[in-house]
Parts: structure tokens; sequence; C-alpha cells
């Protein structure tokens, strides 16, 4: 039991650390700033997380996150109003995950090697697109997605936490949740109990690139510019929050509860580590070196419990 | 003499598959391995071709004690075998694979490719088989590979060879070939040990015939002394126990037909009908495309030609979904890869078929599925803590209740068991027989395969026995070991005695 609130624990202890090493961690400025920070790629990785627990992986989050952004902000650009951006860029990520789910299903084509094309596929359209230039022309109230506050609370809190119990209820009472759960576990009984694997495997990686294209717009409202090149290596981040949330890429594991402290924990590190002045170099070999030491326990405490 | 094993054991777990094997080989014979399926016989020549080691009894080779570690040891002796289903790399070529393993190494330890294809060419060109050294084994027929095997198996000074059922994939003419390879390395002074099931392949090969049955050798003879009659006797003879009886029931509508159905390779124009309270067993050897006629009519295999009628309309499953929603359930033979999601709980498995009638607009009720989970855990018997413990920790008989739960929990009509007792204890057994007749008793239609002869003459109302794909015949429940036996081995019906 002790193992398994491992990840959570870890949460707690990097919390009060950090509260304890540094005076400007305990503000609200930085409190939200990180929160902001980590919403993009926690939404990103919530979406993520419907895909291990099918056994799946989406390598191109990152790039359906640009491509959102800036089909979202190049409608604004053009003259629609932001809500209609905003469901533009909704759209284009759905639509990306969508095809992502029909390649897979229908080509029969492992997960790991579509996504990774498509990766390359969607940025390179971005940058086609956009010829390689970010949007600029965007309302100015665009930029409350990312950076309004709801009586003082950041609004992408709040849209993080409606993400996250959709995802939630998904998973826990949906019959769809049941199924992502059923396919990833063993796929081959998936088929012979006449579940419709094809269809759902489809609607889970559009769920996924629906909540990316979210994240997308997050990221071009903090940015108010819709950028070609934005989110990259942003699908490692969301894959490692789901991994060290105790998600499995072998499937039928994971959790939304697991995958936003998996996020939170990524997201306090990057930012302890700014806080104490380590150099952001040394940063990357930190959170790589959690990520493996957060799933090695994590692996030992199944085995144990087998 | 050149291989005496007595008194040889083997167990895996609690599980014993040989308990006293007896065999003995001389140079230049050809000796014929019979049995049942799980009569011990490929657990024997795994032990001979050091695949496995034994737990007991003697193994002598050219009368010295010998325990081979590993196949290489054997190899080494002289020992070597063909197996079943090919073992070979696919992408190799011919040459390549002949040699895998014991590569021809030229200078600086580099792999000499020029002498390998050469060596490769002149095993080929001795023998006249019908291959080229550079060819991909990707491309070869069966009996190609075969040939492969065999080459691989002889290559380097071979004084005695395992066939395991080399003809089970093999055309005719193919299993010619394959006879006249066995004949020349008999002629040269080389042991054979043949495994077979074909009656018909014995006649012309065998020398002496050994038998095993439940794991030990019941009789040895030579062939020409021993008649087709005397052999099945052998195989089968243990005693009936009476595990379970069923009352038959007198067979309501026609719940399922299946006419003129192929599906290609394995399964060629069957034809059967099952009728509601009747448990039709469909018994045959290994490779007789039991289990493939049961994908096939489960919409598992695209290629599947015929017609199929479910409550007297005709239907076409195109995918299990189809299948499932037409009331058919398929009780897979390989619990752990397809009937079973280890990982997730019971009660996930027990609903995972049945989740559209207790999820409205797709939203699950946790309550339904409570209930449903506590009645079949109550009426299947499946010991267990609670329904949310993971369903890959219960024991094989319950695991096995918990894959048929998912079906009678979803009030499937049409129910295809394949090999349902595999791996479970007497006790389940007698369990799962008994939902089976309860299931029948309310009106389902069950197609049953089994291997266990016993079983399917305690559980039967009739008996179809499928022979290379087709339906050889049909039996009354009532029947013998010997008549389903005859049935589903000989390719010469009656009276093939010694010749």
């Amino acid at each position: 039991m002790i193992q398994r609130l491992l990840p959570f624990l870890t949460l707690v202890v990097l919390f009060v650390a950090l509260s304890i090493a540094s005076p400007h961690f305990l503000t609200a400025t930085n409190l939200s700033s990180v929160v902001r920070q980590t919403a993009v790629f926690n939404i990103m990785a919530l979406g993520m997380t419907l895909v291990i627990i099918s056994a799946g992986v989406d390598l191109s989050v990152g790039s359906i996150l640009a491509m959102g952004g800036l089909m979202g902000t190049m409608a604004m650009s053009k003259g629609q109003p932001i809500f209609l951006g905003v469901a533009v860029g909704l759209a284009t990520g759905a639509f990306f995950g969508f095809l992502n789910g029909l390649l897979i299903t229908q080509l029969k084509i492992s997960p790991f090697i579509v996504t990774l094309g498509t990766m390359g596929i969607v940025r390179g359209l971005a940058l086609v697109v956009s010829n390689g230039l970010p949007v600029h022309e965007i309302p100015k109230d665009f930029s409350y997605l990312g950076e309004g506050t709801v009586v003082g609370v950041p609004f992408v809190l709040l849209l993080l936490v409606a993400c996250a119990l959709l995802v939630h209820f998904i998973l826990e009472n949906t019959k769809l949740g049941r199924y992502t759960f059923a396919i990833g576990s063993n796929t081959d009984a998936a088929v012979y109990a006449g579940i419709p694997v094809r269809f759902h495997t489809t609607a889970i990686y559009a769920i996924c690139g629906l909540l990316t294209g979210l994240a997308g717009m997050i990221e071009a409202s903090r940015l108010m510019t819709g950028q070609p090149t934005a989110g990259q290596g942003y699908e490692l981040q969301a894959i490692a929050a789901v991994v060290i949330g105790g998600g499995s890429l072998r499937g039928g594991e994971g959790s939304v509860v697991g995958t936003l402290i998996g996020g939170f924990i990524m997201g306090l590190l990057a930012n302890g580590c700014d806080l104490l002045g380590i150099n952001p170099y040394v940063q990357q070999v930190i959170i790589g070196a959690v990520i493996i030491l957060a799933v090695s326990v994590d692996e030992l405490r199944k085995r144990r419990s087998v | 003499m050149l291989l005496e094993l007595t008194g040889v054991e083997k167990r895996f777990g609690g599980v014993i598959a040989l308990r006293n094997g007896a065999l003995s080989v001389d140079a230049g014979e050809v000796h014929l391995v019979m049995g049942e399926n799980g009569a011990g016989k490929s657990t024997m020549m795994k032990i001979i071709a050091g695949l496995q080691r034994r737990d007991g009894g003697v193994m002598k080779w050219r009368g010295e004690v010998v325990d081979f570690a590993n196949p290489v040891e054997a190899a080494r002796m002289g020992i070597a075998m063909v197996h079943q289903e090919s073992l070979l790399a696919p992408h190799l070529s011919v040459a390549e694979n002949i040699f895998l393993g014991r590569e021809v190494r030229g200078r600086f330890g580099l792999i000499d490719r020029a002498a390998m294809t050469q060596r490769a060419r002149q095993l080929i060109a001795e023998h006249h088989f019908p291959l080229q050294a550079e060819w991909q084994v990707e491309r070869l027929s069966p009996a190609g590979k075969q040939l492969v095997e065999i080459c691989r198996a002889i290559q380097h000074g071979t004084s005695l060879l395992i066939f395991d059922e080399p003809t089970s994939s093999l055309s005719e003419s193919e299993t010619k070939e394959v006879f006249k390879i066995v004949r020349t390395l008999r002629d040269r002074g080389t042991g054979v040990i043949y495994i077979t099931h074909r009656m018909d392949e014995l006649r012309s090969m065998g020398d002496r015939v050994t038998i095993l049955r439940d794991g030990e050798t019941v009789h040895t003879e030579a062939m020409s002394t021993l008649s087709t009659a005397q052999m099945i006797r052998y195989m089968v003879g243990r005693e009936v126990s009476a595990l379970y009886t069923r009352e038959p029931v007198t067979p309501g509508a026609e719940m399922l037909r299946v006419h003129n159905f192929s599906a290609p390779p394995a399964v060629k124009d069957v034809s059967l009908t099952v009728r509601a309270g009747e448990i039709v067993g469909l018994a045959g050897l290994i490779g007789a495309g039991r289990t493939e006629l049961c994908k096939a009519i489960f919409g598992l295999d695209r290629n599947a030609r015929g017609s199929l009628w479910v409550n007297e309309k005709p239907v076409h499953f195109r995918t299990p979904n189809a299948a499932v929603k037409a009331g058919v359930a398929l009780i897979p033979e390989d619990r752990q890869k397809t009937g079973l999601a280890r990982e997730l709980p019971i009660a996930w498995n027990v609903t995972m078929a049945g989740l559209d009638a207790i999820s409205p607009y797709g939203l699950l009720s946790h309550a339904s599925e409570k209930t449903i989970t506590a009645q079949s855990i109550e009426r299947l018997r499946i010991r267990c803590d609670s329904g949310a413990q993971k369903a890959g920790r219960l024991s094989g008989g319950n695991q096995q209740k918990v894959v048929i739960s998912k079906w009678v929990s979803r009030g499937a009509k049409i129910f295809l068991f394949d090999e349902p007792t595999r791996g479970i204890d007497i006790g389940a057994k007698r369990e799962v027989f008994e939902v089976m007749d309860e299931l029948a008793r309310q009106g389902a239609a069950i197609l049953m395969v089994s291997s266990e002869l016993p079983e399917i003459l305690q559980v039967a109302d009739r008996i179809l026995v499928m022979r290379h794909g087709r339906i050889a015949g049909e039996l009354p429940g009532r029947t013998t070991q010997e008549e389903i036996m005859r049935l589903a081995a000989l390719d010469t019906t009656e009276g093939a005695g010694p010749q």
C-alpha cells in the first residue's frame, strides 16, 4: 500500500522540500506559474493516459499541439470570433487523433510507427500551411484562456480539473473506458469477447487528439502566437507523466490521478531547479533519472505482488 | 543397441508427463512411437534430444548412461530432431538455416558464407532435395521447410534422427518424399525414431512400434506382427473413469447449421447441425481442423466460405462482434492468450462480453455489474476472495469458469467449447461439465471440441470426428474410443490389418 502511494508521497516530499529550500517557492505567483506551465502537458498527458492504457502510444501529440494552435489562431487572424477559433483548434486535434486511430486499426501497424510517421507529417504540414511563420494577429482577449483567473484561480487550472474529471469519468464509468482497459490488457481476448476493438481504439486516439488540440490553444494563448514549431518534445513529457504515475506501456494500467501526480512531479522538478539556480542542462539529467527511478520502483512493486 | 531408455520420468510442477518411459532403438531401424495426444511422446523425444532433462530413470547411448543439458550436447553425440513446427529463421537463406548456430568460420572468426553455401549445395545434391542453398526460407512450402529441417539435422554425421510428426503439414507427394529420405537414412545405418498419428504411414515405414499411454510405455512389438486393432487397443486401453455421466435431453429446434463450410487450408467442406439441448462432441487429432472450424464459425477467419444458419436464419459473421450479437459464444482453447484478461479484475472479465446490456448510453452501471458478478461467482462456483481480485490469480479451473461466465452472463445460446477442460483439475472438470449440462437443459446448443476421448464419451450426445479438415464421420454418444480413433486416424477405412 505504501508503495502504491509512493508517487503521491514523492510529490508531497518534493513540495515540502522546495518550500523549505526556497523562499520564492510557496508564493502565489510561483505556484500559479507552475500550474500554467504544467497545464499544457498535463492536459496532453490525460489523453495519453487513455492511449497508454489501451497498450498504445502517441508520439505525434507535440506536432498535433502545434497544428491545433496554428489552425485556431489562423481562424482568429482571419476575423473569426475567439470561441470559433478555439473550436477549430480542438477539431483539428481531434481530426489528427482520429487519423492516427484509423491508420493504426486499418493498416494494422503498431501505434509507435504510425504516430512516429504522423509526428513528422503533421509537423511538416503545420510548417507548410504557415510558411514557417508564426501567426501574430490574434484578438487580445484570447490571452484569457492561458493567463486569465477566476476569483484568483488560474483559468487553466479549472480547465485541467475539468479535463481530468472527464477522463476519469470515461475510464471509470463508461463502456469506452472499460474497453480501453480490456484492449490494453489483452487485445486478443477483447476481440474474442466480441468487443469492436477497431472502433474503440480509433475513438481513444481521437479523444487524445481533442485534448491535445485544447492544449495547443492554451499554449497559443500563453504565447499569444500560433507557432508551427510549438510543442516539440512535449510528447515525451506527456508519456513520462503517465508512466511516473503508474501507467504501463504494456497496457491495461494507468489512472488519471497517477498521471496528474506524475505531471506535477515533473513540473515541480523543473520549477525547483529554476528556483535553486540549477543549470538547465543538469535539469534534464535529473528529470531523466527520475523517470527511470519511478518506473523501476513501480515494476518492483508489481513483481512482488504477483 | 543405439539408444535405451528405462523408467524415464518427467514432471512439470504437479503434472506427470512421463512416468515410466521405455524405448530402445537399434542402428538401421525405423522405430515408430505412437500414442494419444498427451501420452508423453513429445516429452520423451525432447528428453532424448536434450531439450528437456529427465527427473528420473536411465538413458543409455551406445551402452553408456548419458544426460544431455542441451540440444548441442545431444547433437555432439549424433542425435538430432526434426520438429513438428518449423523452428527455422524465416528471413535467412536455406544454407544459413542449415548451419544456424554452427556457422562455418573463416579468417578472423568471420562467417565464411561461400564455404557454407558450398557445403549446403553438396548436402542438398546428395539427397536430391528440390532446394537451392540461396533461397529464402520464408518463401518455401511447409514441405520445403521440413526438408531444410532435415538437412540441418543430418548435416554432420547423425546416427539417430527423431521425426516428430513430420508429415502433418505435408501433401501426399511431399509425404512420399519424406518417407524416401527416412528409408535412405535407415539403409545407411542411421537409427530413426518416428512419431506419427496416421496409421497408414506406419505399415510402409516401421520396423518396430512402441506405444505410450498416459505417460507410460505400454507395449513394444515388431510392426509385422501387430494388427491395427491391437494397436488402437493399446493406445486407448485405460479404464474409463466414471468422471461424469450425462442424461441426454430430447433435442429441440435446430440452432446452428454449418453447410459446405471451408476455411482454407485447415477446414474443408464441413457440414453439421447442433440443436437446442444438444451437446455435440467434435473429436479428432491435433491438426484435424477443429479449432480452426470453431474460429471460422465465430467470425475470426476472413477467408471462411460456406453457409451458416443461426436459429434457421442465414447469417454471415465478418467479425466476432457479429457472432456475439447473434448469440454465439466461443470458449477458446488458449485461455491465457485469448480467453482471459489476466491483469483485470474477475468482475471486468465476467461482464466483458455483455457490457452493452448494462451500459445504457455507454454509461456503465456499477450496480448491475456487481449483481451479475455475484450471480456468476455463485452459479459457476468460482472460488475467489471477491470479484475485484485479478483474474490471473485464480487456479486454471476457476479461470476457465470466469471465461465461461463471460458468455453465460451475456445470455449466449450457442456455445463453442474448444478444449474446455485443458489444464484444469478433475474437480473443476466435473463442474465445467455440470455447467454445460445445465446450459443444454435450458435450451442452449453446444459444440464441444475435446482431445480427451473419455470426456467426449461421457458428455456428448453424438460425436463428429474430424480428419484432415473434413468430417470423417458421425458416431452416437455411446460409442467406444476405438471407434473414434479409427475414424480420426485411419486413412483407409475398416480392416486395415497387417499387410
